[in-house]
């Protein structure tokens, strides 16, 4: 038995003992041990993803288990990597869970299932043929909408938002059954084996059905736009930690599913199909992250950001398509090594977000940016937590982001020479979008850091904000130090990645074979591109920031007249002391940004003036409310829906409450069935 | 002069007339939209005089001196007189697609223009025929003024727009047009621009403006 | 990492850090003659800075150490960026960082840096400033990385040292129409940048017109310093940037003493006469209304991606 199949049967068992766990020990105990049961269930995945990223493998067939075709499970190197992803940051929630769960969360209906969660999460990327598959992703489904659902009682916005979440997903689920279902058909059996073998013998039309009707359901997994109504909704809603689940690990498998169905099963397909991902992920990004930028709830803010980080995601994954497909395997790698690293780098840093923003929650109990304010006073180590977060997630150095965006950046823009006229279009329009969307993030995070957690508390709830217990600062701790190390040290990983990539765009058709199978050389911790020229060391970057901060500091103590700072009033304009209420709000601080972007974001405001009875001229309160509804919704869903909605109203005239006619409708159809029966025959 | 130096310098007036013609869609004061197109006139002249010395033409010379005479001299001068008759709408202030969707609406025609014109080029790569695009993006940037401005004068500086462009691509894809051509199409466009002159003076003296958004009314 | 590197890096830091002053001060004399005024003369910054050194140094109640190190931030970005770029020679030491990306990156991180001590402060201004600050930064960044993107195609590599290399080895390349339309654009972006006429005015003392002033307006004393040595110092590399990517001569390419003497007066004279002819333009320019900053970006934008375009269609 090697470590890849050792970690599976941990991860299986603690799933199954934290799961049973949670249904019968009491109370007390019960979160503590699903906690750690977690915990232990995502180091074993982290162990079993390592172990198939060196190049172990498993295989494991129980034809038994399920009807057809039976459960079959192999780890690959792909797999491995999204293995690895979903059990660390199980590892960092499991243990963030346990204090967490003090916030009524101890109920044995979500203790039990969350371990089933994670271990659905883990096992998605191990499936080998098409049931498992399906059976997996199902179990992921169903186990995260009842988790979501577990703050039902206290706000009646989560009932809608399960509403939305669940209809989403299943009809994903439909899309990828009809996909999956499509290509089996086509193969000798539906194994991904016999897939694999099948995919490129497929008539270019079929193909694409296969790869639209997959893509449809992963896309909307991974929040690509139109189909990612139920992000917005199901994040903020969501518990903290089932958010930083569904966020850091799930959303991935959407990734996950297309990378495997596209480049591996279907072996790298036609052009167009990239470029339909690359614009799609293009524009996934710029919205989500602008509805970000303009949003003031700090969970519905996260989770536009995880849109906008999917939406990077699959322009990398769209470019690597579209090199690979002209044959330039090298950067078809590059571009592929920079998705992968970017879905590492942000499970890190949006779990890291998504537990700070649960602790403020969890300690307020506010949400909006808005009601919050001065927390760096009573909560010192979550801010500094969701403030290492927001650096790493906006692009900046020495932040994690900024490695894969930059990686991301050179796959680009180096593809111009090698690439067509459709490619020399869109590489210069993706690099501007991928900007738009680096600067837009910086709004984002400085917005929410900012007006969250430094100034001053705009409400007594934010003022008397304590610390979260140690538990949940642990949990902080493990996501921070992986924000750091892939800050700092991403060659560690790089080369790892690299190698995956490399493995995966190598299935291309006109593949020529990457310098030394992989794209990107590590040498002294500084990046270096194979076969393009490039290089970058994040490590140095970071050290040279500092010695010139200490460098300043030394100087500047040096050179200062007077050593002690008085502490003074602030500059009010002479007209007594300023009150937290004439602070600049999130709402006020987004407002040139929805102005600029007001055709694409069409945001409802309105300003109430009240004024004095007694002079027109004095003013009373003034009043403004904005609402951005979303335009993709209303004009796409809203359509939808209306004409289900006449088709139900139609439909009602056939009910009419009377039983006779209900079996009379089922008489009716069984008769008409055996007449056609007999007329085909 | 050699191939290398005529490349440099006919890449330089092709980069400059399309730069004159995202600032024509870039600024509001009429005026200065009339001498930016003045300099797009001078441009086009030195991208057919660099034409004119590859070929070692003469006649094409000519050509150059006539297009310089007429695009940055005549046609200028008489919208010059136009605007001055204008009397106080001398902005473009509220144009039907504001001024920064123009602005990425020229950067997207542009490309269109790169992608549509790419047989073309391949068809023959020497410089001058690498620059088509160049006069395919200021057609339809043209086509696009005339279609988003509301004042006549700004639409028929589109419409000249639209001309240079129209007479760029024809030199540069076959190198020479024959003189009597180039003066029938000069003249037409000269005499297009007078009997709009006309029709705009008349316009004015009939409503007391020339925002054409407002010519829908005749219709109810 | 060579004597000759190293050499760069502290010839390259002096210059910045003892030049940047000097700059701001050419500029105020320059605008100062230009509008019919004596002016305060070239060395006034660095007496503005010597006092601010010896003022008392103020900490506003309630805010927090992100107030207190920012402008260590601040400086500390644009020191990183004066050492790694390459200004007086094309050998710089720190070479895995003198890419065009990270250097922009990190040039932005100290302006996030001082918009987090902006909204630290609590006061309205403050936020304000930093709202637009910020606003202005998401949009300048597509502008900056398409110009960047059209300078590097035809060299095949976003390091600066190897762009201005390039530069060096084909002086014709510098008049090409994707140079000049990059240029352009960058010169736009780096305004915006640099918070100078017509996007920001860095002389007002209005708060409500202000940007950069609005979110340091908090600040006194020795802290005041290094903000102002700082915007001074991101002037100097902005402007330093746009000199040698588009105009690399002069700059030494090896270790020689006469070359990396002529390197660097190549440098200074070139920062000078880019400060001298944005001071002169900002005589002529009235600030713009915020809401038409983007209109302003946009067109940099276009001229950006005609700079890409032009690359590939007129190569």
């Amino acid at each position: 038995m090697n470590v890849v199949a050792a970690g599976l049967l941990i991860a299986v068992l603690a799933a199954l003992g934290s799961a049973s766990a949670g249904l019968l020990l009491p109370q007390p105990l019960r979160a503590g041990v699903v906690g750690s049961g977690i915990a232990v269930l995502g180091t074993a995945a982290v162990f079993a993803g390592i172990a198939a990223i060196a190049g172990q493998t498993m295989v494991l067939s129980l034809p038994a288990v399920l009807p057809l075709s039976g459960l079959m499970l192999q780890v690959d190197p792909l797999g491995g990597l999204f293995m690895a992803v979903s059990g660390g940051v199980a590892v960092a929630v499991g243990v963030y869970g346990i204090g967490y769960a003090g916030h009524g969360l101890g109920a044995r209906s979500f203790q039990s299932v969350l371990p089933l969660f994670v271990l659905s999460m883990v096992l998605v990327p191990t499936a080998a043929n098409v049931g498992t598959l399906l059976l997996c992703w199902e179990l992921m489904a169903l186990t995260s909408l009842i988790l979501m659902l577990a703050d039902h009682g206290r706000r009646s916005t989560v009932a809608s938002a399960g509403r939305w979440y669940a209809v989403m997903t299943q009809l994903g689920m439909v899309a990828i059954l009809i996909g999956l279902v499509l290509f089996a058909a086509q193969a000798t059996d539906t194994s991904f084996a016999a897939l694999r073998a099948a995919g490129p013998t497929l008539s270019p039309l079929i193909a694409g059905l296969v790869f639209v009707a997959t893509g449809i359901g992963f896309g909307s997994k991974a929040g690509t736009l139109p189909l990612h109504a139920w992000l917005p909704r199901a994040h903020p809603e969501a518990p903290s930690s089932v958010s930083a689940l569904m966020s850091a690990a799930m959303v991935n498998l959407g990734v996950y599913g297309i990378v495997r169905v596209g480049f591996d099963l279907l072996g790298g397909g036609e052009g167009w199909w990239w470029i339909l991902v690359l614009i799609l992920g293009a524009v996934s990004a710029i919205y989500g992250i602008l509805q970000a930028a303009i949003g003031t709830d700090l969970k519905l803010l996260l989770g536009f950001s995880t849109m906008e980080n999917m939406g990077l995601v699959l322009v990398g994954i769209g470019a690597a398509g579209m090199f690979d497909v002209a044959g330039d395997s090298t950067l078809a790698g590059l571009a592929m090594t920079a998705a992968l690293l970017h879905v590492v780098n942000h499970a890190a840093f949006k779990t890291l977000l998504f537990q700070s923003a649960g602790s403020v929650v969890a300690a307020t109990g506010q949400r909006d940016l808005d009601d919050l304010g001065g927390l760096r006073a009573g909560m010192p180590g979550t801010t500094a937590a969701f403030g290492l977060g927001a650096l790493a997630a906006s692009a900046l150095p020495p932040g994690a982001a900024f490695v894969s965006e930059w990686l991301l950046l050179q796959a680009l823009i180096h593809g111009l020479p090698a690439a067509g006229t459709s490619a020399a279009i869109v590489l210069p329009l993706a690099v501007a979008a991928v900007a738009l969307t680096a600067g837009l993030a910086v709004v984002t995070f400085v917005k929410a850091f900012g007006v969250g957690f430094l100034a001053r508390p705009r409400t007594p709830e934010a003022a008397a904000a304590t610390e979260s217990p140690t538990s949940m600062q642990v949990g902080m701790g493990i996501a921070g130090a992986a924000c750091i190390g892939l800050s700092l040290l991403p060659t560690i990983v790089l080369p790892a990645i690299g190698g995956i990539a490399g493995g995966v765009v190598h299935g291309g058709a006109a593949g020529d074979g990457i310098p030394g199978g992989n794209p990107v050389a590590v040498n002294d911790l500084t990046i270096e591109l194979n076969a393009v020229a490039g290089s970058l060391s994040p490590l140095l970057l970071g050290v040279a920031l500092l010695l010139a901060l200490v460098a300043a500091l030394a100087a500047l103590r040096a050179l200062a007249g007077r050593r002690v700072a008085r502490r003074a009033r602030l500059w009010d304009c002479g007209a007594g002391p300023m009150s937290a209420r004439m602070e600049y709000t999130a709402t006020s601080f987004a407002e040139p940004l929805q102005r600029v972007f007001d055709d694409v974001i069409a945001a409802e405001q309105d300003v109430d003036v009240t004024h004095y009875e007694e002079s027109h001229y004095l003013v009373r309160t003034i009043e403004y409310r904005r609402r951005t509804p979303d335009p993709v919704e209303s004009r796409l869903y809203a359509p939808v829906l209306a004409v289900l909605a006449g088709w139900g109203r139609a439909s009602r005239s056939l009910a009419n409450g009377s039983v006779h006619r209900y079996l009379g409708y089922g008489f009716g159809t069984l008769c008409a069935f055996l007449i056609a029966l007999v007329v085909i025959r | 002069m050699n191939a290398g130096a005529s490349a440099q310098v006919l890449n330089i007036a092709a980069g400059a007339f399309l730069f004159t013609a995202v600032l024509i869609l870039w600024r509001r004061e009429l005026a200065s939209i009339i001498d930016i197109f003045a300099l797009q006139g001078v441009a086009l002249a030195v991208m057919v005089a660099v034409i004119a010395v590859d070929e070692g033409s003469v006649e094409l010379f000519v050509v150059a001196v006539g297009v310089l005479v007429v695009r940055s001299g005549v046609l200028p001068w008489l919208l010059r007189r136009a605007l001055s008759h204008a009397g106080a709408t001398r902005r473009e202030t509220r144009p039907l697609v504001n001024v920064v969707a123009s602005l990425l609406a020229a950067a997207a025609l542009t490309l269109l223009a790169y992608a549509v014109s790419q047989p073309l080029v391949a068809l023959d790569p020497s410089p001058a025929a690498h620059a088509i695009p160049v006069g395919m993006a200021v057609v339809l940037i043209g086509f696009f003024v005339l279609v988003t401005r509301r004042l006549a004068l700004s639409q028929l500086v589109g419409f000249l727009l639209m001309d240079n462009g129209i007479t760029a691509v024809g030199f540069l894809s076959t190198a020479g047009v024959s003189l009597i051509v180039e003066l029938g199409v000069t003249l037409d466009v000269l005499l297009m621009v007078l009997v709009l002159q006309v029709l705009k003076t008349r316009i004015r003296e009939a409503f007391g403006d020339t925002d054409l958004g407002e010519l829908r009314g005749l219709h109810d | 990492m060579t004597v000759f590197g190293i050499v760069t890096i502290a010839l390259q830091l002096v210059i910045v850090v003892g030049l940047a002053p000097v700059l701001t001060g050419l500029m105020r004399q320059i605008r100062a003659r230009m509008e019919g005024r004596a002016g305060a003369g070239i060395g006034q910054p660095w007496r503005d800075l010597r006092k601010l050194l010896r003022k008392e140094s103020i900490r506003p109640r309630g805010t927090t150490e992100v107030f207190r190190v920012a402008p260590l931030v601040l400086v500390a970005t644009c020191l990183v960026v004066a050492a790694a770029a390459p200004y007086v020679s094309t050998a710089s030491a720190l070479n895995p960082i003198a890419d065009l990306f990270a250097v922009v990156a990190v040039l932005t991180l100290g302006t996030v840096a001082i918009a987090l001590a902006g909204i630290d402060t609590g006061t309205a201004f403050g936020g304000m400033g930093a709202s637009r600050e910020t606003t202005i930064v998401a949009l300048v960044e597509p502008t900056m990385l398409v110009a960047i993107f059209a300078l590097s195609v035809p060299v095949g590599s976003t390091n600066l040292g190897a762009i201005v290399t390039a530069g060096l080895n084909d002086p014709a390349g510098v008049f090409s129409p994707v140079s000049l339309l990059a240029a352009v654009a960058l010169a736009v972006v780096i305004v915006a940048e640099t918070g100078r006429l017509p996007v920001d005015n860095p002389s007002t003392h209005l708060e409500l017109t202000m940007m950069h002033e609005a979110m340091v307006l908090e600040y006194a004393g020795p802290d005041l310093a290094v903000i102002e040595l700082a915007s001074s110092m991101r002037l100097v590399v902005f402007l330093g940037l746009l000199g040698n990517l588009f105009v690399p001569w002069g700059i030494a390419t090896s270790g020689a003493p006469l070359a990396l003497f002529v390197g660097c007066v190549a440098f200074v004279v070139k920062v000078a006469v880019l400060g001298g002819v944005l001071a002169a333009g900002e005589v002529f320019l009235a600030k713009l209304r915020l809401f038409r900053v983007p209109e302003l970006l946009a067109g940099s934008f276009v001229l950006g991606l005609l700079a890409v375009a032009a690359s590939f269609v007129l190569s």
